[in-house]
């Protein structure tokens, strides 16, 4: 007895530490993959993703592919793994056009295996789908709901049906039985009456007259507004090539006007960004979490028109531009100059363009109209700190003084004061 | 003759209740209660621009657009080539020789400032520590529903405290002034080139301010 219960203690002994090493193992590993993301996300991530390529390789399966050894020797310091003449080294270093990565001599080794872990943990395909099943759920339960609508308003249009033709099939006999009734008297009675309300109206001069005005009036009025909204275009927003949200990029990304629309500030035309200033973020931004892997087909709109290949990130030679359809459009007569609003004046914006920053879909916010601009002209106070004033008390003061002043002194020279 | 009229009448309503049905079926799914038209318009020809806008289409040239690219090897009068390539040895030969020529004032140091404010903090955030509004987990709810926006990579900060160091060797906070001009003009890894953006002088502008930056 004695012998079997200290045998049964020692058991437990042992498969309590068991236990015990067992967890401390496994929180162990879970700490190197927390710190190893952390690491990853301090240093790796303005270079690479684990699923995509960006600017270096993609990282999924590294640790397969390669060895620990290597790849911390790689990490550490790549460019004296390829001078050591390494074959695998050297055909990376050359597949992506000689661009050095960086040295972290810093990261211990312990560090970098870290890393490594956290790659290998993200490099299994991730328990993340449990949460997209929800999501096809939730669209199938609209999907039926859609479905079981319809099915609903058939039956009911069905149900009408029905029931009308059982009105008609009793109306006609109820109509057949009092047939001849009906025929001799309703009939005549309300075509009579309502000619001799006819005759009456068409007699009351003051009644014909009084209608004559109000139809007058009405038309008046409707042509008036009518005429006034001529060429107003206040509310256009038409459907443009790409589906570029103002809500998205200047409202949650904060991304400011000038970013884009730069020629607002240095010149007359606000400007429409060329695409190349879309992919100093797009290169990396693909919007492709929301569509299973793949590029955002609004995104890939610029792709297409830059010719770029987001598979080798190069540049084709056969671009085509975007064809944006213009909402704001001054006659050709009227002259307007953007910086002289936005630079010299500081004027905001959102001011003339409404708030662009919620606006998912561009339209045109003011009217654009003279009076609108003459009213604004006539409220707002001048900015007289700037060199067009200077200049302009310097040139009254040397009239002044009665000193020589001649056209091309005061810019009568510039190529635009003749030529348009 | 009534009897016909009623046979006529019954059919009449079945017809007019099914068109009404599709139509407002139709006409309510087509709506989006946007104006996609300009309205009225008097004398279009008025706004049209006798000379070529820019960005118009044109037939007169081979690519159909107005705003042609100068040919190769020309230079727009006043300006100024930059004359290293985007390599990394030139890269380093930028960061030896290539120095601001400006000279450090207030006015410049807050010109400097509005411009990193504009094209540089929504990634590398507006101290400069690599954590600008794109950076940062973000989430929208449009006509597409509520979702999550995908974040851009997080720039290495330039403050010296940070220490973070540059992917082309070296800290961030001991970049010179021909390598920060020579990542604004070609970009590197994740940055896309600024060089359409900005005028030499502005990117100058902009350097200065990054030194500003590299002394926190």
């Amino acid at each position: 007895m004695r012998n079997i219960s200290s045998v049964l203690g020692k058991l437990a002994r042992v498969v309590s530490m068991s236990l015990v090493l067992l967890f401390a193992v496994a929180t162990l590993h879970a700490q190197d993959v927390k710190e190893g993301e952390k690491i990853f996300k301090a240093k790796c991530t303005s270079c690479h993703k684990v699923d995509r390529k960006v600017v270096g390789p993609a990282l999924k399966g590294i640790t397969e592919t390669k060895s620990e050894e290597w790849l911390i020797k790689w990490i550490k310091n790549s460019q004296a793994l390829i001078a050591s003449g390494d074959k695998d080294a050297i055909a990376i270093f050359e597949e992506y056009n000689k661009s050095v990565m960086t040295s972290f001599t810093d990261l211990s080794d312990d560090q970098i295996r870290s890393v490594l872990a956290y790659i290998k943990a993200e490099s299994v395909e991730k328990p993340k789908d449990a949460t997209n099943p929800g999501e096809t759920a939730k669209d199938d339960n609209a999907n039926l709901f859609m479905i079981f609508g319809l099915l609903g308003i058939v039956v009911l249009a069905i149900v009408v049906i029905v029931v009308l033709n059982r009105v008609i099939r009793t109306l006609e006999r109820v109509i057949a039985t009092n047939q001849a009734a009906v025929e001799a008297e309703e009939e005549p009675k309300t075509s009579k009456k309502f000619l001799a309300f006819a005759q009456g109206f068409v007699k009351n001069k003051k009644l014909v007259g009084f209608a004559v005005l109000m139809l007058v009036a009405l038309l008046a009025v409707g042509g008036w507004k009518t005429m006034w909204n001529v060429g107003v275009h206040t509310g256009y927003q038409p459907v443009q090539p790409i589906k570029f949200s103002h809500q998205l990029h200047a409202g949650i990304n904060k991304i400011e006007c000038q970013y884009c629309h730069g020629g607002a500030f240095k010149s007359k035309n606000a400007s429409i960004p060329s695409a190349n200033v879309c992919m100093n973020c797009h290169n990396t931004i693909t919007g492709s979490e929301h569509y299973d892997g793949e590029t955002s087909p609004e995104i890939a709109k610029i792709y297409r028109a830059l010719d770029w290949n987001p598979e080798t990130r190069t540049y084709g030679n056969n671009p085509k531009p975007i064809q944006w359809v213009r909402i704001h459009n001054l006659p050709d007569f009227a002259y307007f100059n953007h910086s002289q609003h936005v630079t010299v004046a500081g004027v905001e914006c959102q001011t003339c363009h409404g708030p662009i920053e919620t606006m998912e879909e561009v339209y045109q916010y003011s009217p654009l109209t003279m009076k609108w601009c003459v009213d604004c002209h006539k409220a707002t106070d001048v900015k007289s700190d700037n060199k067009y004033y200077e200049d302009l008390i310097k040139a009254h003061e040397s009239i002044k003084k009665g000193e020589k002043m001649t056209a091309a002194m005061i810019g009568g020279l510039e190529c635009g004061k003749c030529h348009y | 003759m009534i009897e016909n009229m009623l046979v006529m009448n019954k059919k009449n309503l079945l017809v007019t209740v099914c068109a009404a049905l599709s139509l407002t079926a139709v006409v309510s799914s087509c709506g989006d209660k946007t104006t996609r038209s300009t309205g009225w318009e008097f004398s279009r020809n008025m706004y049209d621009p006798i000379a070529y806008n820019p960005d118009q289409p044109n037939e007169n040239f081979k690519n159909k657009q107005t705003a042609q690219t100068p040919p190769k090897g020309t230079d727009p009068i006043g300006f100024t080539r930059f004359e290293y390539a985007n390599t990394l040895e030139d890269y380093e030969r930028a960061g030896r020789e290539f120095t601001n020529p400006l000279e450090v004032s207030q006015a410049r140091l807050e010109k400097g400032q509005a411009l990193f404010t504009t094209y540089c903090a929504v990634c590398h955030g507006p101290e400069g520590k690599g954590d600008g509004s794109i950076t940062k987990d973000r989430e929208i709810t449009d006509s597409k529903g509520t979702r999550k926006l995908e974040n851009f990579p997080n720039p290495p900060s330039y403050h010296k405290t940070d220490g973070a160091s540059s992917s082309r060797g070296g800290m961030m906070a001991d970049l010179t002034d021909g390598k920060i001009y020579h990542t604004i003009y070609y970009g590197h890894n994740s940055m896309g080139s600024h060089a359409s953006q900005l005028s030499p002088e502005e990117r100058w502008e902009v350097v200065m301010y990054v030194h500003e930056l590299q002394k926190k």
